[in-house]
């Protein structure tokens, strides 16, 4: 029963960082390989606020988002924007270097140290017990919820959304998008706040769950396989990509060797690499386009 | 043609950095300390350097020892052995140094004690694991202060593990996925076998990982009733935080890093022991408050009760300079180390004591902590209890 | 390389000047005082300078095949680090489970990369760009993982101590012979790179990298050039490795982190896509970056405050770096030099030459 709570949880986590890649790959075929920092960003900020607002959790929180968003348009105001157009892997450097300057900020204004937001804005995190005797805290039973949600809403917002059906109408096609009069860079800068706002709602809760220190890059950059997995254009491929990601992580470390658990996903991924490129639900002439 | 460019910025970059490392100081003590003051390990290696700059600084202004300043010349390596291999020749080539000091990762170790023998100048680890070299029979150049060391740490905690469990052990362990700690928690598994406790789990955990609740898990299925672990802080808390969120309620007892003190007073957990060298500073020792004194006036980045590591240093720093004497060399400092006995004042079990094949100390004194909830404070489980190093 | 003037009022007339090895009379001049200059540096050079000169020179090899590979024949690599890990491991394992001398473990070095470069190089058969980048990350991880468990289940949890090589009875141990061995070594590598790109494959990789259907028309075997181009790449860069461990004394797995796969990857870009020249300014600037940072930093009032921060101001200011380079200067220091160059070349004309415009 753990076991499965376990995989749902790992799986949450995968998820809802690894739809912030989809978001801006889909968008702009651009592979955002700073979203992990942008995540630690947006839980570093919560932390910051916390200690600032010290008795109001809750504008704590929403002053700690706004900012996050913020920053994600900022980068691509200042910085993607001019990239548009030039060759991936200019754009994928890029967003390297970005996060790069990122990590050196983060370092310069918080430390190295490990923080504890959660205690900061002095909630606490027990555990709850679900079917079976199982049990989970109550921060990742939150990241669960808030996949749902997340989820939820982006399918919904592609779906009906009139910015949602724009955005897929700029992935699909930009030059036809923006001859029907569709502000491309609009567009682009709320793929970037989208991306930013899922990987900073998910750098908060597995800060709050677990601390926060600089090891959130590479859960970002592990985050990156799912999204491989399930294939860079598709949301659903990234649900479906971390859940499978998650279990052989989880099974590799119940039953095969924990030390595994480090390269599982990178095994998934080249296994996925060879047999269908595209990945699981990714559309297969994204290659040629890459 | 091609290579025009290449000589005329190389050597502008080469009379830049020339310029400024030559900057020497005549009339000074010169000590060359290497570590990672910032990067992945800075945590647990910047406080150290901290401590020992603070205890320099007092010495300085008090005028000295045998009245000359003592100038540290601190690199910053980052935790990266190229870094480190590069500082370390830059410290001993360039300034001259009589004693390198170095307070990093394991993997730093190998390129600077190459350096050092190159150089043939003593190097002392200070807040950085004790390598093997410093036991007897200890290597000619390398000495170590630091609290922890391989060996002794895991025999120290199985004894009270041991003594303090009622009933039979059902013991798990936990390393982080780096070598020195797998190292480590392989040889408690062996001398667990010899104390007649069964090790039913043992956890290898790398260090990124977003959930420990998977780890957390196998541990608790495999009905541990004790857990030791011996990693970095961040494994040793983050695998405790999620056994208990599990509901394991049995005991854990870990390395009591510099972390430990405000974190034990975080967690608040009766069942949670830390082990350690260093005596923590809620037992009110006059050193204690004269550290938290210096911290408060140099406004330094850490917290006081990280600055223990260094302090100590600093303590044996001063003793081999006062029996060196001036000028110092490389040799003099060498044989001043061989016979330093320093008064650690309560931050240790004991003096420190090096002769000239135990360079690690004649002695290790190991005390037991942990919260205490009927009197909201940290308590000693377990008073100083000596191992003798052979 | 291409038809460009190389001075004023000189252009090439033939076929035969276009793949000369150095261009001009003045060319040869420079290189030679160039040369001079390297031969003599060792002599009033700083044991601490010498070391830095030597990195830069053991860079220099990394960033020659990177840009082999990624600058010319346009394949993407994540994976440099794990191939330097890779030719270091070779040696460090050679050596501590056998006593195996420098002449046998360089070559094996060399082997590894060539069989790591073939496994490498198979996705590039597949996979273009972004899926290429990530899948040599993947095989990054492995190699490091490998190299992981090996220094753990042999007990070198603070790294493989690798000896000094034995030329004869002398072992090489002082910073000058050093200096020397890497910088032909260096050359060498240069040399090799030249002579590749001049030569049928280097037209091969070109091609392939500006459209590979084109290429395949033309008649170029596109697998066997993508292959040999990672084959080549990786061999290089494996015994850059093995250079690596030789010099430092030691191989440990955390010497060999993802950033320094960026570090190289920042190499090529800063010093210019697509041309040699600029392999070997990258890898000069990106080398030699973090202590002019740090010079200068501690140059400042209150140095030893800044200290502690020295690690994230570098870290930020490296990003900064490659960032303003990207976005600013896409041609990277080649771009530069060769804008200066023609500045002065064409003074006080201010025209710009046919060919140069371009590159």
């Amino acid at each position: 029963m753990q076991l499965i709570v376990n995989i749902i949880v790992l799986a949450a986590m995968y998820a809802l960082l690894a739809c912030g890649y989809v978001l801006i790959y889909r968008v702009s075929r651009v592979m955002n390989m700073a979203h992990g920092e942008l995540s630690m960003l947006g839980a570093y900020l919560l932390f910051a606020t916390a200690t600032l607002f010290a008795h109001h959790p809750v504008s704590a929180i929403a002053v700690a988002v706004l900012m996050s968003i913020l920053a994600g348009v900022l980068v691509y105001v200042m910085l993607m924007r001019r990239m548009t157009g030039e060759m991936v892997l200019a754009a994928i450097l890029t967003t390297i270097a970005i996060g790069i300057l990122l990590r050196g900020l983060i370092v310069l204004i918080w430390s190295a140290a490990q923080q504890h937001p959660l205690q900061s804005l002095g909630f606490t995190n027990p555990s709850l017990e679900v079917f079976g005797g199982a049990r989970i805290s109550t921060c990742a039973a939150l990241i669960v919820l808030m996949n749902v949600l997340v989820y939820g809403s982006l399918f919904a917002f592609l779906r009906f959304g009139r910015w949602g059906v724009r955005m897929r109408a700029a992935g699909q096609n930009p030059l036809l998008a923006a001859q029907r009069g569709i502000n491309l860079h609009a567009i682009y800068a709320l793929a970037w706040a989208l991306s930013t706002l899922t990987g900073s709602i998910a750098g908060m809760l597995i800060a709050l769950d677990s601390g926060l220190d600089q090891s959130m890059v590479v859960i970002g950059l592990k985050a990156f396989a799912p999204a491989l997995v399930g294939g860079l254009d598709s949301l659903l491929g990234a649900l479906v990509g971390a859940l499978i990601v998650a279990s052989a992580e989880v099974l590799a470390i119940h039953y095969v060797d924990p030390l595994l658990s480090d390269v599982v996903p990178f095994l998934v991924l080249i296994a996925m690499l060879t047999v269908r490129p595209w990945g699981l639900f990714g559309t297969r002439e994204e290659l040629d386009r890459v | 043609m091609l290579k025009r460019t290449l000589a005329s910025s190389g050597a502008a970059v080469f009379a830049v950095v020339a310029a400024i490392a030559s900057a020497h100081a005549e009339d000074a003590y010169v000590i060359g300390v290497t570590g990672a003051l910032t990067g992945p390990s800075s945590s647990t290696n910047g406080p150290p350097i901290e401590g020992l700059r603070l205890y320099v600084d007092r010495l300085n202004a008090s005028g000295g020892i045998n009245s000359k300043k003592i100038q540290l010349s601190i690199l910053d390596d980052q935790a990266e052995p190229s870094k480190a291999a590069a500082n370390a020749k830059r410290l001993l080539t360039q300034d001259n140094v009589s004693l390198l000091i170095l307070s990093s990762l394991s993997s730093t170790y190998a390129p600077v004690v190459a350096e050092s023998k190159r150089a043939n100048v003593p190097l002392m680890f200070m807040g950085a694991v004790c390598p093997k070299e410093v036991y007897p029979p200890a290597e000619a150049l390398q000495f170590c202060t630091t609290a922890y060391a391989g060996g002794y740490d895991s025999r120290a905690t199985l004894a009270f593990v041991k003594a303090t469990a009622k009933e039979p052990v059902k013991l798990g362990l936990v390393a982080m996925a780096i070598p020195l700690s797998r190292g480590e928690i392989d040889y408690a598994e062996q001398h667990a076998k010899t104390m007649a406790m069964t090790t039913v789990d043992k956890e290898v955990i790398p260090p990124p990982t977003p959930d420990y609740t998977p780890f957390a898990t196998k541990l608790k299925d495999a009905n541990v009733t004790w857990v030791f672990s011996w990693a970095p802080w961040v494994t040793e808390v983050k695998t405790f935080e999620a056994l208990r969120r599990l509901g394991w309620q049995d005991n854990y007892i870990a390395w009591s890093h510099i972390e430990a003190e405000s974190e034990l007073a975080r967690l608040k957990d009766n069942k949670l022991y830390v082990i350690g060298a260093n005596s923590l500073f809620q037992d009110r020792l006059p050193v204690h408050a004269e550290i938290a004194d210096a911290v408060k006036k140099a406004n330094v980045r850490y917290p006081a009760e990280q600055m223990t590591e260094g302090w100590i240093g600093g303590l044996v720093l001063e003793a081999a300079l006062k029996k060196v004497g001036w000028p110092a060399d490389a040799g003099k400092m060498r044989t001043a180390l061989e016979s330093v006995s320093v008064d650690t004042k309560g931050l240790r079990g004991g003096p420190l004591q090096w002769s000239k094949d135990n360079h690690f100390r004649t002695r290790q004194y190991y005390r037991v902590y942990r919260w205490d909830d009927a009197k909201s404070a940290i308590v000693q489980a377990q008073d100083w209890t000596p191992y003798d190093v052979q | 390389m291409s038809s460009r003037p190389a001075a004023s009022g000189y252009f090439r007339t033939g076929y035969a000047a276009d793949l000369a090895l150095v261009g001009t009379r003045a060319a040869v001049m420079w290189l030679a005082v160039f040369l001079l200059a390297l031969l003599a540096f060792p002599l009033i050079a700083s044991p601490f300078q010498l070391d830095l000169a030597c990195q830069v020179f053991l860079a220099c090899i990394g960033s020659l095949s990177l840009m082999l590979l990624t600058g010319y024949a346009g394949q993407i690599s994540l994976g440099h680090a794990g191939l330097i890990a890779a030719g270091a491991f070779t040696v460090g394992i050679l050596f501590r489970e056998m006593h195996a001398p420098f002449w046998l473990t360089l070559p094996a070095a060399g082997l590894v990369g060539v069989l790591l470069g073939l496994i490498f190089g198979l996705p590039s058969l597949r996979l273009r760009g972004l899926y290429l980048a990530v899948s040599t990350l993947a095989l990054h991880f492995i190699v490091i993982y490998l190299g992981g468990e090996y220094e753990t289940r042999r007990g070198f949890s603070t790294g493989i101590m690798i000896d000094p090589p034995q030329l004869g009875s002398i072992s090489v141990t002082d910073g000058r012979a050093w200096y020397f061995i890497l910088l032909a070594a260096a050359a060498a590598t240069l040399l090799i790179c030249l002579n590749l790109m001049r030569a049928r494959s280097g037209r091969a990789w070109r091609a392939i990298r500006t459209h590979e259907t084109v290429a395949e028309t033309l008649g170029i075997g596109i697998a066997a050039y993508k292959l040999l181009a990672f084959v080549i790449s990786s061999a290089i860069t494996a015994v850059a490795g093995a250079l690596f461990a030789y010099y430092r004394g030691f191989v440990s797995v955390e010497a060999f982190s993802l950033f320094l796969t960026i570090q190289y990857v920042a190499m090529v870009i800063v010093g210019g896509m697509g041309s040699l020249l600029g392999a070997l300014l990258g890898a000069a600037f990106v080398t030699l970056f973090p202590y002019a940072v740090e010079s200068a930093l501690l140059a400042l009032p209150g140095a030893q405050e800044i200290a502690s921060m020295l690690f994230a101001v570098n870290y930020a200011a490296f990003g900064l770096v490659m960032i303003l380079f990207l976005v600013l200067e896409p041609l990277g220091l080649v771009g530069i030099w060769r804008r200066i160059q023609s500045y002065f070349l064409l003074w006080p004309y201010k025209q710009r030459p046919a060919g140069g415009a371009r590159r």
